[in-house]
């Protein structure tokens, strides 16, 4: 267990950083993955954040350092992975499932509203109830079960039609929401291990083929009964089913629908719950693209991993350059000196075509023997001097966007939630907003302190009086 | 294919024969990096064959890797000029080839990752067991930079826009460096060994 990376990540030393970290990055946002440039921007902003208000001197080292250490080999915090070649080439950042437990678990500290005891115990009564029925093989018995349902429908299409209608309990419509709301979020991380799964599958097929030493024909008998191995597997069964339940227009349809019916119901709508469920559909998809696409590529690498050519190729290649390695060695203090040690036939014909190279030509030199005429300006000129541009409306906007969740902010509290990227224009820029406008306030008597990165990286700060926006 | 569209169409006026074509003569065609050119690949694969033929050339499809290439037919009774240039190696280039390769074997046995991705770190460890002890550390890093930008000049690593920079092991390495070529190495260097060894 203490192997476990769920329980390597609890007893880290920076383990409140890490997860604190990456609950606000990933499982608030509901992302999938991250671009690791932009996850190394947030984390420096989040240990800029903590050094400020807390004065600690404990993460001195960069964003980008701490993501690698996280994701590397013996923390497993987190999967660094390049994408396809046809998405792009910067390497992302995604959680292991690991470590969505911890976070998952931690976050089960909080007070719950109300745990509601009653839903569950039905939904496990439901259940049981289901797979005894399903797996009953006297008919006998199937019947006498349906006949009793019907028994029941019938006593209630009854009772309705006689004009009596139970009010529903506002209490079991809670429950049962928080109820699908916890397993809607369950769902969405498990996919994160159904996504592992996968991998491991993949990782298991392969280190099998790797380790036989059976003869050709077996092995190519085993490649075959292997080539769906992952498709086939019950986890690729169970989530074709999902995936294909989610496709449906139809489904997706009554979902909605249903969904609607839910949420506007005045018992849901007193709950505080997040906007989680109502965007459960396209959080579904999002979530179950990824894992379709990984299981693709995955299926698709493994095929060309048992084509069984590569794979005697491969083991001869292997053999060879473990030879090719002893004897570069041995070498190693007096290597070959030739330029010429072999030669490799390259991919691409050369061609060299005489004529497509430019004949000689003298440079021109000009010479400017007239003297330009001083012209005038019959336009405003002073666009051209404003060099650093700053876009006072874009500014304005951070102002009202921060001005949302609370009702005053200071220009240093604001710089925060916005790094400068502009540099000291931008702040003169804030300066000159707050002079102008009413809802602001600049108290000369106080002073604060302003702090952002230039181009390069290096820190600049500027000591003024507090500005203070209110709404 | 059908016969009909080929003899309707006269090689010189297809324009999209022309851009295959072309893009097979500046270097390997990629699947996920090309689709457009792939697919007109796959359209015209049999005129393809038969046009680069004429120059001496095989075209080289593979499927499961999703690239192709053309190759100099290796038949010695066709006079047909050599277009493809055997291109000479020295010898630490050639073992940077040798260990890019087994990479590649390694990262396929390995499973997960679709691309295999090496921090110019990485390659440096993986270079330095086999190079000559040096006082100069800063040079020793130069000179493995000088490497790799020839081996990638070859199309074997491409230099990925990340910060800071990668680079990526191109699967194309695997048709050039292939068993054959490494088993040629590993004689010459089993020579060179021996001759080394004996003349101490």
């Amino acid at each position: 267990m203490r192997t476990h990376p769920s329980w390597r990540l609890l007893q880290a030393d920076s383990a409140p950083l890490i997860i604190s970290f990456l609950y606000k990055s990933f499982i608030l946002t509901n992302k999938r993955s991250i671009a690791a440039e932009t996850l190394a921007t947030q984390l420096d902003d989040y240990l800029h954040h903590l050094r400020e208000t807390t004065g600690e001197k404990r993460f001195p080292r960069k964003g980008r350092d701490y993501l690698n250490d996280w994701a590397s080999g013996e923390q497993g915090y987190l999967r660094k992975y390049y994408p396809a070649a046809s998405v792009g080439d910067e390497p992302l950042f995604d959680l292991t499932p690991s470590t969505e437990k911890v976070i998952e678990w931690i976050s089960g500290f909080e007070q719950k509203q109300f745990v509601g005891t009653e839903s569950r115990l039905l939904t496990v009564f439901r259940l049981l109830s289901e797979i005894a029925s399903d797996t009953e093989t006297d008919p006998q018995q199937r019947i006498d079960r349906l006949e009793q349902e019907k028994a029941k429908l019938e006593q209630e299409i009854a009772s309705l039609k006689s004009g009596h209608i139970m009010p529903h309990d506002p209490t079991r419509v809670k429950e049962k929401f928080l109820q699908a709301e916890d397993t809607a979020r369950q769902l969405l991380s498990d996919f994160r291990q159904v996504e592992e799964n996968f991998r491991h599958l993949d990782r298991d097929v392969r280190e099998r083929i790797t380790t036989a030493s059976s003869g050709k024909g077996k092995m190519l008998d085993d490649i075959f009964s292997e080539q769906d191995a992952i498709t086939e597997s019950d986890q690729g069964r169970s989530f074709k089913a999902f995936w294909s339940w989610l496709m449906s227009r139809a489904s997706q349809d009554e979902l909605q629908a249903t969904l609607e019916k839910v949420l506007a119901l005045p018992e849901v709508q007193s709950l505080q719950h997040d906007e989680l469920l109502s965007r459960i559909r396209f959080r579904l998809l999002e979530a179950g693209e990824k894992v379709n696409s990984t299981c693709a590529q995955l299926v698709e690498q493994l095929r060309r991993y048992l084509d069984d050519q590569a794979w005697l190729e491969n083991r001869r290649i292997m053999e060879i350059v473990r030879e090719i390695e002893q004897s570069a060695i041995a070498v190693r203090q007096s290597p070959p000196a030739d330029k010429l040690f072999t030669t490799l036939s390259l991919n691409k014909p050369a061609l060299e075509m005489p004529m497509s190279r430019g004949l000689f030509r003298p440079a021109s030199r000009p010479v400017i023997s007239e003297t330009p005429e001083e012209g005038e300006a019959d336009f405003d000129t002073t666009a051209l001097y404003t060099q650093h541009y700053v876009d006072e409306r874009a500014l304005l906007a951070r102002i009202r966007f921060a001005l949302q969740s609370r009702p005053q902010i200071s220009l240093a509290e604001l710089v925060k939630l916005h790094p400068v990227e502009k540099g000291l224009s931008e702040v003169v820029a804030y300066l000159h907003i707050a002079s102008e406008s009413d809802h602001a306030l600049v108290d000369s008597d106080s002073s604060e302190e302003i702090i952002w990165h230039d181009a390069q990286g290096r820190q600049k700060e500027a000591v003024m009086p507090v500005v203070i926006f209110t709404r | 294919m059908n016969t009909n569209t080929q003899s309707e169409h006269s090689t010189s006026d297809d324009p999209a024969l022309g851009t295959v074509v072309v893009n097979l003569m500046k270097g390997v065609v990629y699947r996920d990096l090309n689709p457009d050119v792939w697919q007109q690949l796959e359209e015209l694969h049999a005129r393809v064959i038969d046009y680069v033929a004429v120059m001496g050339l095989n075209l080289i499809v593979d499927e499961a890797e999703g690239y192709a290439y053309l190759k100099q037919v290796s038949d010695e009774e066709r006079s047909v000029p050599k277009l493809i240039a055997r291109r000479p190696l020295s010898f630490p280039i050639s073992l940077l080839c040798v260990l890019l390769r087994k990479k590649m074997v390694e990262q396929d046995a390995g499973g997960g990752e679709a691309r295999l991705i090496l921090t110019r770190e990485q390659i440096v460890e993986m270079m330095r067991v086999f190079l000559p002890d040096r006082a100069n550390e800063a040079r020793l890093f130069d000179q493995i930079d000088t490497y790799i930008n020839k081996v990638a000049e070859f199309g074997f690593l491409k230099k990925l826009n990340t910060n800071p920079p990668a680079w990526e092991v191109r699967r194309i390495i695997k048709a050039l460096v292939d068993a054959d070529w490494l088993a040629d190495f590993n004689e010459k260097l089993k020579v060179y060994r021996d001759h080394a060894e004996s003349s101490v």
